[in-house]
Formats: structure tokens, sequence, C-alpha cells
């Protein structure tokens, strides 16, 4: 594909995330008559469901999404692994462990404007992104594999954790624990929007700026040093960076998996691997992704709305397994 | 011998250990501007370690390097960048980004902070040169996961052309060849450095070829330079058996004089199996 081709399907995408945008406020179970539009401070019914439930839920969505797949972007191009997302990393557990302790616990706080358990959901990310680079970091050479294993085994560890603790607390917390776990944005507010835009554009800024840098060290570490890059300060940048950006999103939107590795795969067959194109395909495609799930999640079932995370996992189980076995198929 | 030859690399004393074993012991070497040097030994002598900590890719636990009279802890990577560019032994598989990607970002360090390639005034005419002169235009828009192992490998030198640096440095470029796609190579490499404007360092196990297309050929053994002598003196029997340990059958080239490595003579042909009658 020419560059050129390459521009029109980023313009394609754009209009498509545009259109995405646009709808998808509409569609639900209460349908708003369309001059609600017009009045975005009123506080009759039709106005509060599109401007304060509808509206920040799709923008959450967007920026959710648009996060958690140039995550997957960086994580894979720095481990070289098609697999390696900040949730294989063992993030996602910490943050999940953090809210759990912060639920079952009830410890009500607010920091910095982040409620206790914003908090305690970023220091659990924190701690793990922290465990999972000193361990890496001491066992010598930081190589892909060695992260990745430690991610998973920092995953596991901080699972079972959750699991006793759900075990020893009552029902409701259990409960509560068990609904921000599956990855839900019904909790979407305008504040939590304007929360998590500085945890994403960041991201996202930090990220553009380094697209030469991926590509060659998507390549080896060896070939990034000798072209001139400084792969451990580019490395270790890029891992603070995204990770602090999905602990994030995991805080206000709870782990909402898969879409890290299916929107950028997505993106790779058909824009290539040249992040130049590929970091803005994957942040046009994971939000317009999202924001299309989470309309489907809501609309799904007539009695109630099934969090957004149940139906990305339900697409990205078959999705992954599909990466799995068509990566044998080309690998001789 | 050129008049004036000017040192560009000078590396003494290197040591260096690696998880107990020692995998250079007081390696010391100098290179000179255009000048075509190989470095031979047996497996685990040390010469990818070598090279690769002039390469800053390694560091060694002692030892100092200097590059142009500048020590290499004090260059940083860009700097180094623009004046030695590696050509690894292969290129993964799995990238599959198209050649002229590919080269194009080792114009990462000529660009280097202004984020963005068009900056790079001579960005293109570098990559139009580097695809001439490996002849791969036809290859430029082709991912290199579909490419041959040789083709690939001209991508891989084309992209360090491109970098333009006055030092090349190759890690054994044709151990996964057939004899034509060597040859090529071969062919490649000495046209690259006829005019001694480029100063080229190749890791080989390939005997005949060092002896052939090289200047001066470096003998390393247990982390050390056991011989660093001149082409011609270095492909004596005696050299080669402190070298490699190994007594090794020498002729000279039909055509060039140069001494070349021949397999020894099996057994008498009356022990070769016979045809079945």
């Amino acid at each position: 594909m020419t560059e050129r081709n390459k521009f029109s399907v980023l313009v394609c995408m754009m209009a498509f995330t545009l259109l995405c945008a646009i709808v998808s406020p509409w569609l639900g179970h209460k349908l708003t008559s369309f001059d609600v539009i017009f009045r975005p401070g009123a506080d009759d019914i039709d106005a509060i469901i599109f401007w304060q439930i509808r509206v920040p839920r799709v923008l959450l969505a967007m920026l959710a999404g648009a996060g958690l797949s140039l995550g997957g972007v960086v994580f894979q191009a720095l481990f070289r692994n098609p697999l390696a997302t900040p949730f294989t990393l063992g993030v996602a557990s910490g943050a999940s462990l953090g809210v759990t302790i912060a639920m079952v616990t009830g410890i009500h706080f607010s920091l910095l404007g982040l409620s206790g358990t914003s908090f305690a959901a970023l220091s659990g990310a924190i701690l793990s992104i922290a465990l999972v680079y000193f361990i890496a970091r001491n066992s010598g050479i930081i190589s892909p594999s060695t992260m990745l294993l430690s991610g998973v085994a920092i995953s596991f560890f901080f699972s079972s954790l959750i699991l006793l603790l759900q075990y020893l607390s009552d029902a409701g917390s259990s409960f509560r624990v068990l609904h921000w776990l599956m990855g839900d944005l019904s909790r979407a507010s305008v504040d939590t929007v304007l929360q998590l835009v500085p945890f994403v554009t960041s991201g996202i800024v930090i990220v553009s700026v380094f697209h030469r840098e991926l590509n060659l060290l998507s390549i080896t570490d060896d070939i990034a040093a000798s072209r001139g890059v400084n792969v451990h300060r580019t490395q270790k940048l890029l891992f603070l960076a995204v990770s602090l950006m999905v602990a994030g999103i995991i805080t206000f939107c709870g782990p909402i998996g898969f879409v890290g590795i299916m929107a950028p795969h997505m993106c790779r067959l058909v824009i290539g691997e040249n992040h130049r194109f590929l970091i803005p395909a994957s942040i046009l495609f994971g939000a317009s992704f999202l924001t299309l799930c989470d309309t489907l999640a809501r609309n799904f079932a007539a009695a109630a709305e099934v969090p957004v995370g149940i139906i990305t996992a339900i697409l990205g189980g078959p999705f992954f397994l599909w990466l799995l076995f068509r990566k044998k198929n080309t690998a001789c | 011998m050129s008049s004036q030859p000017s040192r560009i690399i000078h590396a003494s004393a290197l040591k260096l250990k690696i998880d107990g074993s020692k995998i250079l012991r007081g390696a010391t070497l100098s290179v000179d501007m255009g000048e075509r040097l190989a470095i031979v030994g047996a497996n685990g002598a040390g010469k990818t370690t070598l090279i690769r900590c002039l390469l800053d890719l390694t560091a060694p636990d002692s030892g100092s390097i200097e590059l142009n009279g500048h020590p290499l802890s004090q260059t940083s990577r860009t700097e180094l960048a623009q004046q030695i560019a590696y050509v690894p032994q292969q290129l993964p598989e799995r990238v599959s980004f198209t050649a002229s990607e590919f080269i194009n970002m080792s114009r990462y360090s000529h660009s280097y902070g202004t984020g963005m390639n068009q900056l790079d005034h001579h960005g293109a005419e570098a990559l139009e040169k580097a695809i001439e002169q490996t002849g791969i235009s036809h290859l430029r828009h082709q991912s290199l996961s579909t490419m041959s192992g040789g083709e690939r490998q001209r991508v891989n030198i084309a992209a360090a052309l491109a970098q333009q640096t006055p030092i090349l440095i190759l890690d054994e470029p044709t151990a996964h060849l057939d004899p034509k796609q060597r040859e090529l190579i071969h062919k490649l490499l000495s046209s690259i450095t006829e005019n001694r404007d480029i100063t080229m360092m190749v890791v080989t196990h390939d005997l005949n070829w060092a002896s052939s297309d090289f200047d001066r050929i470096i003998g390393m053994r247990d982390g050390q330079i056991e011989i660093d002598a001149q082409a011609n003196a270095f492909m004596q029997k005696e050299v080669l058996m402190k070298v490699f340990d190994t007594e090794l059958c020498l002729y000279p080239h039909p055509d060039s004089g140069r001494a070349m490595v021949l397999p020894h003579s099996s057994a008498s042909p009356s022990s070769a199996p016979s045809p079945r009658p």
C-alpha cells in the first residue's frame, strides 16, 4: 500500500470515528428527541440523559478505546510480541487488586480530585509496573520474554489475592468488585471524562513523538541502538507513559480486555507496521471499536445493560485464538 | 599503502566477563581509515563481542575505545550512528516493513530531534544511492518477510549504506547464503569499498574471502588478538595453526595467486564407496 493510500485509509477511519461519536449518543432504550442538542444545560430528563449520561459515556469509550489500543501498539513493539499488552504485563491485575482492597475495606477519601477507589487502582497499577520492571531488570538484561513472564506471574499472584479478598468479604462488596472487574463504562460522567483526558492525551502525544524509535525498536534493540536510538531511555519512557495512561483508563473504566490486542492487529493487517500510520490508525480504530462495543452493550439485553468488558472479551477470545493459529500457518 | 593513514578506531586492553566466563581478555586493535579488515577465529573466540564493543552495544569491563581520537564512552548514540553503520548477521524474518521503509529508518541519526523524516535533506538521495548500489530497486516496495535470504541481506546492507558513515561493520554477512548470493555480496562489498573512502570491518569464517578481498586479517583466540597481519602474511600454515589449532591445507588461487584454504583430501580413493554392482 502506498503512503497516499495509507493517508486515505486514515481519513476514512477519522470520518468513521466521527460518525460513531455523533450517532452513538442517540442510540439507547429511550430515544431522545433531536432538539436536546440545543439545550446542553437544561434539567429536563431528555437533556440529562443525553448530555450528562450518553455523551460522557461515548466520550469515555472513545478515550478508553484509543488509549487501550495505543497501549497495545507500544507494548507489542517494545516486547516484539504480538500478544503483549499492558494487561498481559500485570497492570490490569495490579489496578484490580487496588480497587478490590479499597472496596472490601471500604476506605473513603479523596486526593487530588481522585476518589479513594481511583487512587487505589492507580497505586495498584503503578505497583505492578514497578514490580515487573524491577524483576526484569534484576534478572539481567530486560529481555522481552522475561518481562512477559514476570507479568504473567504477577497477574496470577494478584488475581489470587483478589479472589481471596472476595471470598473473605461480604456479598455486597464482593458483587461490586465483580462488577468493576468486568470492565464497565456505566459510571461515566463529565467529571470522569475530564479526569481521564490528561492521561490519554499525554500518552498519545508522547507515543506519537516516538514513532520512529518504535519502528526501530520493533525490529531489534541492536538495530535501534546502531541507528542512533538511546534504547534503554526510550524503552523506559514509553513503558512508563503507556502504563500510566492505561492505569488511568482502568481506574475509571475497569479492566476492559482485548481492545489492546484486537485493535492494533486489525490496523496492522490493513495499514502495515510503520508506526507513523499505525499509531493514528490504532487510536481511531480503538476509539470507534470500543464505542460500538459499548453501544451494543447498552442495547444488548432489554432488561439490563451488559458491561462492555464482557462484549470485548467475547469477541476477543476467538480473535486471540485466530491470531495464534494464523501465526502458525505463516511461520514456514 | 596510503601515504598518511589516519587512525579511525583504537581499542586497547578490552576485557569482558559474562556470567563468569572471560569473553575478552585484553584485546587491542587499531583500524586506519579506508582499511578492509577481516576478523576471523574459532567459535567463541570473541569476534562478535569485540565488534559489539566497538558499536557500544556491549560495554567492556575495562579497557578503552577511541573513535577518531574521542572516547567512545563520551560519544552519544546519534554521534556514533553517524560514524559507524552496522550490518547484523540476519534481519529477523518476522519484520514486515518494506525495503524502502527499512532503509529509510537508518536515516534516524541524521534527522534526530526533528521528529519527521522530511527534514532530512539528504535522506531521499541516500536512499536512492543505497538502493542503486545494492541493486534492489525491484524490491523497493516488497515486504522484508517475503524476501529470500539473499535479498534480505542486500536490503540489510543497503540500510547500512544509507546511513552514510565512514565506517561499516558487518557480522558474518554471508554465513547463511548460497554460493551465488555469497559471491554477489562479496562483489558488492568490494565495489563499495573500492575507493577506500569507507572503512570496512567484517567478522567471518570464510578464510578464502578474507584472503582475497581484505587488506588485513585479525585472528582471535580465547578473547585475545592472536595474530594481526596483512592478508598474505596471515594466510600461512603456521599462523592458521596458531589461530585455529588445526592444520589447514593451503594452495594459491589459479587467478589471483592469493592463498586459499582447500579441504583436506579425504582418505585414499580406494576407500571411497564404490558404485553398486
